[in-house]
């Protein structure tokens, strides 16, 4: 009887020791896994911010302006354009 | 030791105290009783108050532990974005830091505070002002600041200074769609145009998490549900940022070349009754709002209402030929150039004769539209005018679009009659204006107009039917005579497209009456006209370079929008363009 106790006494013991061990496991892997979140959310931020860069360098103003000065470019007009008909459109084989 | 000492020692050590006279006290038995219940009773309030703690009252001691390792996380939603009829951001919320301090905490050298203040763009002193409150906890430095600049921040290493993040908007086509998108405050909170008649949808909700942060402040668990932030929702509009741009830089050029006050451009979409554009000028940056007047934040071609004059003509015409009183060549007599009702005349700027009714519009003969007007009856041209928009609030998802004045037709006089039939005594937006000369556009119906883009062009029927297709184009057809050679204003004239439309100047009102050096110059019309795409309406305000006339004022702008944007929506030519293109491709030698 007390060899049993004592078994699962000890049983008792590794398993509480095991659950210690399981429980600071899970909570270091959740932080980590919280870490990766939030730098995800980094990310993302700045994805989102690098973006709104992006459209601020293509603005309609800037884009004239380059076109313009830099480039020489002219403003199209229909006198300069030759308008063709959307092959695609009227059917294939022409 | 004498005996006598022995035998009282003896008696001495065989006291018995339950028989000592001296003890044998007259204990009373209640004394135990009572000491026995006082144990038992201080026993029970110990029990009751276990129970009360662990098992009755223990939320209390809950909430107490928990707060010592759980923390509620807010998951900030970000708002929604606004963006063009081709997704270009016109509106977005970017992640910036500001600056906040623990005054008391903060320990820096004079050096380190004029440096801070230099980075922050504050006056030294109103930082020292800010920093001095030793028993304020809190103190914002700076709102909203660029990313860069919070690094410098930080290198300068002062204790006490911290960052947190907040959402600012940033808006990359600036004052060209200024009005347009309008604005928020420093609480992302929507203020003006689309940020305000979008609120709702754009700001999203926060969500929360409950989590458990260990000693180093590191997130170990997560304790109960999550509440997912719901992010604000993108608004898509109508709004072509490359037209919106371009109207926005005509507009501005023709009021500087004017020296004019003010000027407004909005652009329909006639097939999908769409605001392609909706400029005003003068106009304002909307990341950088110091300093702001009135004049600037206006949303004119909304807001401001004035007499639609001469661009009402078409009207009376138009429903001259569909009740079948005058054909477009039916002759009008408008000789002597004047006419009198009830006392009052009414007089043409030049004497014409005798004018066919599409020459009437051409030329824009007051009398001659009046002698129109006069054979109808008031309620039918109240009618008309409701039914186009006059009087009626845009159904437009905008803020602050007005209704403009159109009176009940029991109260007009005679006079008002004739006056409201070449457009004084009633006021409108110029976009009501525009939205009313769709009917003309559309072959008689008038569309509902919308600033959010549109999936598929509206089927004809769609529109509320006003005029017969037939008198519609008919009304267009004198709509091209008006802005070609021979009309009022062949500025408007565009390489390439045919186009149509109506010009209109008016002395300004001032109080009760017209100032007679102040005015008021516009145009409304449409292209191409065989088929119309769009309605452009141009109105400058106080045009005061020697021109004001709608004709040669607005109609130039009106030409100029009309061309780059039917070429951006790549509509073809339908007039003949004598080409101009050169091939001067020199031959390659090998």
């Amino acid at each position: 009887m007390i060899r049993v106790n004592l078994l699962l006494g000890l049983a008792l013991l590794f398993s509480s020791l095991y659950l210690v061990r399981t429980a600071y496991d899970a909570r270091r892997l959740f932080a980590e896994l919280d870490k990766a979140r939030n730098e995800a959310g980094r990310l993302d931020i700045e994805y989102k911010r690098l973006e709104a860069e992006r459209e601020a360098q293509a603005t309609s103003l800037r884009v004239e302006r380059t076109a313009r000065d830099k480039l020489a470019m002219r403003t199209a007009t229909p006198a300069v354009t030759v308008y063709v008909q959307d092959v695609a459109a009227s059917g294939p084989g022409q | 030791m004498k005996p006598g000492r022995k035998h009282a020692g003896a008696a001495a050590r065989s006291v018995s105290y339950s028989s000592s006279p001296l003890l044998a006290s007259k204990t009373p038995p209640w004394r135990s009783k009572f000491l026995v219940a006082l144990v038992g009773l201080g026993s029970c309030v110990l029990l009751g108050r276990a129970v009360h703690i662990q098992i009755v009252g223990n939320q209390f001691y809950r909430d107490q532990g928990e707060k010592r390792y759980a923390h509620e996380l807010e998951l900030p939603a970000s708002r929604g974005r606004i963006t063009d009829r081709h997704g270009a951001l016109l509106a977005t919320s970017v992640s910036v830091p500001s600056v906040w301090a623990i005054p008391k905490d903060v320990q820096a050298t004079h050096e380190q505070k004029r440096q801070l203040a230099r980075l922050l763009g504050l006056p030294p002193a109103e930082l020292e002002r800010k920093l001095s409150d030793p028993t304020a906890r809190f103190a914002w430095l700076k709102r909203q600041l660029d990313e860069p600049v919070w690094q410098q921040v930080q290198a300068l290493g002062i204790k006490g200074i911290y960052q947190t993040r907040e959402y600012r908007r940033k808006y990359s086509e600036g004052e060209a769609a200024a009005h347009l998108v309008g604005f928020t405050d420093v609480e992302d909170r929507g203020q003006e145009g689309i940020e305000l008649a979008f609120q709702q949808e754009l700001q999203g909700r926060d969500g929360s998490r409950m989590v458990v942060k260990d000693r180093l402040g590191r997130v170990v668990e997560d304790i109960g549900d999550q509440v997912e932030p719901i992010h604000g929702r993108d608004i898509g509009l109508s709004v072509d940022a490359k037209v919106q741009f371009f109207a926005y830089q005509r507009v501005r050029d023709a009021v500087a070349e004017h020296k004019a006050k003010a000027g407004s451009v909005v652009v329909l979409d006639v097939q999908t009754g769409e605001v392609l554009a909706l400029a005003n000028y003068p106009s304002f940056n909307p990341g950088d709002r110091r300093n702001l007047s009135g004049a600037q934040l206006r949303n004119r071609a909304l807001t401001d209402t004035f007499e639609p004059g001469s661009t009402m003509k078409p009207f009376i015409a138009a429903w001259a030929l569909e009740t079948g009183r005058v054909t477009p060549t039916t002759p009008i007599q408008t000789a002597p150039g004047s006419i009198t009702i009830t006392g009052s005349t009414i007089r043409d700027a030049h004497p014409h004769g005798v004018l066919t009714v599409a020459e009437v519009i051409q030329k824009s003969s007051n009398v001659g539209v009046v002698k129109m007007a006069m054979q109808m009856e008031r309620r039918e041209m109240w009618e008309l005018f409701s039914q186009v928009g006059f009087g009626q609030k845009p159904q437009l998802q905008f803020p602050g679009a007005v209704t403009g004045r159109l009176r009940p037709y029991k109260t007009w006089r005679p006079i008002e009659q004739a006056t409201m039939s070449y457009g004084y005594g009633l006021s409108a937006s110029l976009f009501q204006l525009a939205r009313a000369y769709t009917v003309f556009a559309r072959d008689g119906e008038v569309v509902p107009a919308s600033m959010l883009e549109q999936s598929a062009p509206l089927n004809p029927g769609s529109g509320l039917r006003v005029l017969k297709p037939e008198t519609a184009r008919a009304v267009r057809e004198m709509l091209r005579l008006a802005a070609g050679p021979g009309g009022t204003a062949p500025k408007a004239q565009t390489i390439g497209y045919s186009v149509g439309g109506k010009t209109g100047t008016a002395h300004k009102q001032e109080g009760k009456d017209y100032a007679s050096d102040k005015y008021r110059a516009w145009f409304v019309g449409m292209a191409p006209i065989e088929n119309p795409r769009i309605v452009v309406a141009v109105m400058v305000d106080e045009p005061s370079n020697g021109v004001h006339y709608g004709g040669d004022v607005a109609a130039p702008v009106f030409s100029q929008v009309v061309q780059q944007t039917l070429r951006m929506m790549g509509v073809a030519p339908d007039l003949d363009v004598k080409p101009q293109i050169l091939t001067t491709a020199v031959q390659e030698s090998f």
